[in-house]
């Protein structure tokens, strides 16, 4: 310590170890809260479609369109460790063929400082609902559900499953659009 | 280049060396403290690394430069003694050599 050089590494070192224990603190804090929060899901209207489907092995698939409103209130989720949130919509479903199916229609990322109140109206899915087969079609029950993943400051990843979810019966025929 | 900031004198004595070591932790814990505590009130975690380099800031300016403060008990050297150069020189290294012809 008798050099200005030598001063100046222990003070860095020192708020360096002093920063990473501050940061540990912060994970600390937030680590065991619950993540949940009541969404809203409402679909307005299913069309089916059985079209060619070049990245599967058989000839025509089904594909599905949907339109949904979405509305959750975010603010509870969002603190002081918490930088964005990635939020998607995802349907559920079991056919014939498959017993479990699960396909990803639409996602967003919301940022902190970004309005959490989410009041989605009349959307589209974003990704195309392809299903593995023909096995939309007269569908008694397929689920959809909002689900997110919280990236922190510091600290897990939570992935945070089923916040809201409505299950809904898909059209008999092709082309024809059905409205809830 | 180097020469001129190695002419700087920036030593201190071991209780200001002390000294200064006590300040600057007690000076970034607060810091530290207060941060933690206010960064959790607004729930913003940049508020906390912020007053923690503003203690980062103050304790580099109350600790690296020499003050005075830190000077304070200098070592006391024993007073020089004026060499009496020829005599007392030669004497250690005949007994030098007498060693090493064992």
């Amino acid at each position: 310590m008798n050099t200005v050089l030598s001063r100046a590494n222990s003070l860095f070192a020192f708020s360096l170890s002093v920063m990473a224990a501050l940061t540990f603190g912060c994970f600390v804090t937030t680590a065991f809260k619950d993540r949940r929060v009541p969404a809203d899901i409402h679909v307005s209207k299913v069309m089916l479609k059985n079209v060619d489907d070049f990245t599967g092995p058989r000839e025509r698939s089904d594909l599905g369109f949907i339109t949904f409103d979405l509305s959750a209130d975010l603010q509870p989720v969002f603190d002081w460790n918490v930088k964005q949130l990635f939020l998607y919509l995802s349907a559920e479903y079991s056919t014939k063929s498959n017993s479990l199916n699960q396909v990803v229609l639409w996602d967003k990322i919301v940022l902190r400082g970004e309005n959490p109140k989410l009041n989605l109206r009349d959307m589209k899915s974003k990704y195309f609902f392809f299903d593995d087969g023909n096995g939309l079609r007269a569908n008694k029950n397929i689920t959809l559900t909002l689900s997110w993943n919280v990236v922190p400051n510091a600290g897990i990843l939570p992935l945070v499953a089923g916040s809201g979810q409505v299950s809904l019966p898909f059209p008999d025929a092709y082309e024809t659009t059905k409205s809830y | 280049m180097l020469s001129i900031f190695k002419s700087i004198p920036s030593h201190m004595d071991y209780k200001g060396q002390k000294l200064a070591e006590q300040i600057f932790q007690g000076i970034i814990l607060i810091s530290a403290v207060i941060g933690f505590v206010y960064g959790l009130i607004i729930e913003q975690f940049g508020w906390t690394v912020y007053i923690v380099l503003v203690g980062f800031a103050v304790s580099c300016v109350l600790t690296l430069p020499p003050w005075p403060m830190y000077r304070k008990n200098p070592l006391s050297w024993q007073p020089v003694i004026p060499e009496t150069s020829g005599e007392s020189s030669q004497k250690p290294q005949e007994t030098l050599k007498k060693k090493k012809h064992k």
